[in-house]
């Protein structure tokens, strides 16, 4: 009884189009529709406010559609009002990659991690000095972006952007907004490198350098060294553990 | 070690935060937060409750592991949340008596429960559940509803007395629910107030709502308290003594000057209720 009431509630409140049965067994339709209109109001906020830019790229309509189906076809399975916008996304981005302009997916990507590097998890607490021979330590709150438009650049143009493959590093400030930083693409893999394996920091540019065919001569160090100072400097970069004996 | 909590309280929210920390008002008196706002998130949520444990004592109040589902809880947010709990070294947790999601997807609202003995049964057997997982006492809170209940149920208050007596459990009594409730379905919200055994209150919440073209009133934290809120208020404090009481403002938040004045009304109330004198 309680679970079928409950699974009423459910497709009242996320389906395209409550069921008459749903609002008769439930028992009120003028008010189960004040709830459907509660439940989506708050998730279309929440959506709203992390791809605004998305939202006014495709406009209402279309945004509103994507969002309907979503609702429709899954809803939020997360407990944590601050991930939904990242579960429509992931149902979402690939829709847009089919329907809209080609950049639109670039911008609700680039937005959806802006959105979950400044709402991200804590940085470990306890973080030793970073040294070459160490496992390097990133901020928890950092993401590498490949882009085939320059999304991060506003006001989002007229025409909408040209094409220009883009690397970003996007990471927390100490204000705690998500900034993003233009990279190359050796400095990428090393920041990939880093938080993906398990190599301390001299293995790791030994392996990207050589994977870029790149000589680790005075002029890579001398860059090098100027990168991981402005990742320190930045919080991108906390330190770094001891490998395992 | 846990710190006392008493007097009036303010929710501490994103919207204003930052006035509330850099001029930390000593008319409010403790601070509510919900984990779930906190629990693995760095930035300026961490910077708020880091800066707010300096100042207050604070309480948690608990948005998603509502206590109406017939499904079984995820045991490992249970063990996440009862460690983030006891870090902070509160007195007590509440969660709602409602309906927060089915079938693993979660509604992000509270959705009413029949008010029926099978309810009853259920919602303080997961109470029971929960308190046991999270090791922290744990408060249940009357919720809000707008859709009418069966005619073969409880009355509100009584299927509350049930589950608080069924589980042994304390209980968040808010008020602007019960005036909600009340005004939405034509009941006296002080014979409501009468029913409840006063030695479980362990904490009030009062917060405005919207009334809508039609009438129905909406829990949405949004508006200023309404003076027959600050009544019904006065009148439970009569009962209870004095509990520590929560201005709640999720929503419209207007400036902190403006919610510090509802602040000195409910510490006016609160003496003038309870006989303290020199709280705030």
């Amino acid at each position: 009884m309680l679970a079928d009431r409950a699974k009423a509630m459910q497709r009242v409140c996320f389906g395209a189009e409550p069921s008459e049965a749903d609002l008769e067994l439930l028992g009120s339709r003028e008010r189960w529709l004040v709830y459907r209109d509660l439940v989506r109001n708050r998730l279309n906020t929440v959506i709203g406010v992390a791809l605004a830019r998305t939202k006014s790229a495709i406009g209402e309509d279309a945004f509103g559609r994507a969002v309907d189906e979503w609702f429709d076809t899954g809803s939020p399975k997360t407990r944590y009002l601050r991930y939904v916008p990242s579960e429509l996304s992931e149902f979402a981005i690939p829709i847009w990659q089919l329907t809209e302009t080609p950049w639109v997916a670039d911008l609700a990507g680039y937005e959806i991690s802006a959105w979950e590097v400044r709402h991200g998890p804590r940085n470990p607490e306890s973080v030793g000095e970073f040294a070459f021979d160490k496992k390097p330590v990133l901020a928890a709150a950092v993401k590498v972006l490949r882009l085939a438009y320059p999304v991060h650049e506003r006001p989002t143009p007229k025409k909408g952007y040209e094409p220009k493959p883009t690397i970003l590093c996007l990471y927390r400030d100490g204000n705690h907004k998500a900034v993003p930083q233009i990279l190359n693409p050796l400095a990428a893999d090393l920041l990939e490198a880093w938080r993906t394996t398990d190599q301390t920091v001299a293995e790791s540019v030994q392996t990207v350098a050589a994977a870029h065919n790149t000589d680790i001569g005075p002029t890579f160090i001398e860059k090098l060294s100027t990168l991981i100072t402005h990742f320190i400097q930045e919080g991108i970069l906390l330190g770094g553990h001891s490998p395992p004996s | 070690m846990t710190r006392d909590v008493a007097g009036i309280g303010l929710g501490l929210r994103y919207d204003l935060a930052t006035e509330l920390l850099e001029r930390q008002p000593k008319s409010v008196a403790w601070l509510e937060i919900h984990p779930e706002n906190y629990i693995d998130r760095g930035g300026r949520y961490q910077e708020m409750l880091e800066l707010a444990r300096e100042d207050w004592p604070v309480v948690t109040h608990g948005l998603s592991t509502c206590l109406g589902s017939a499904e079984p809880f995820d045991a490992s947010y249970l063990k996440g949340l009862g460690t983030f709990l006891r870090d902070l070294e509160i007195p007590w947790h509440s969660e709602h008596l409602c309906l927060g999601g089915v079938d693993d997807r979660f509604f992000h609202d509270l959705l009413p429960l029949p008010f029926t003995e099978e309810s009853a049964q259920m919602s303080s057997q997961r109470l029971i559940e929960v308190r046991d997982a999270i090791g922290v006492p744990l408060a249940l809170e009357n919720a809000s509803y707008y859709a009418p209940q069966g005619p073969d149920g409880l009355a509100e208050a009584d299927f509350v007395v049930e589950v608080l007596q069924k589980a042994d459990a304390k209980l968040l009594l808010d008020v602007n629910n019960i005036y909600v409730n009340g005004r939405n379905f034509d009941f006296d919200p002080k014979a409501y107030i009468d029913k409840i055994p006063m030695e479980r209150v362990v904490q009030i919440h009062v917060a405005g709502h919207f009334v809508r073209d039609d009438g129905l009133r909406i829990d949405t934290h949004g508006e200023p308290v309404p003076d027959d809120v600050y009544e019904l208020l006065d009148y439970t404090l009569r009962k209870t003594g004095p509990v520590p009481v929560l201005l709640e403002r999720d929503n419209n938040v207007p400036p902190l000057d403006d919610l510090l004045s509802e602040v000195d009304e409910l510490w006016k109330i609160y003496r003038n209720a309870t006989g303290i004198v020199d709280a705030g």
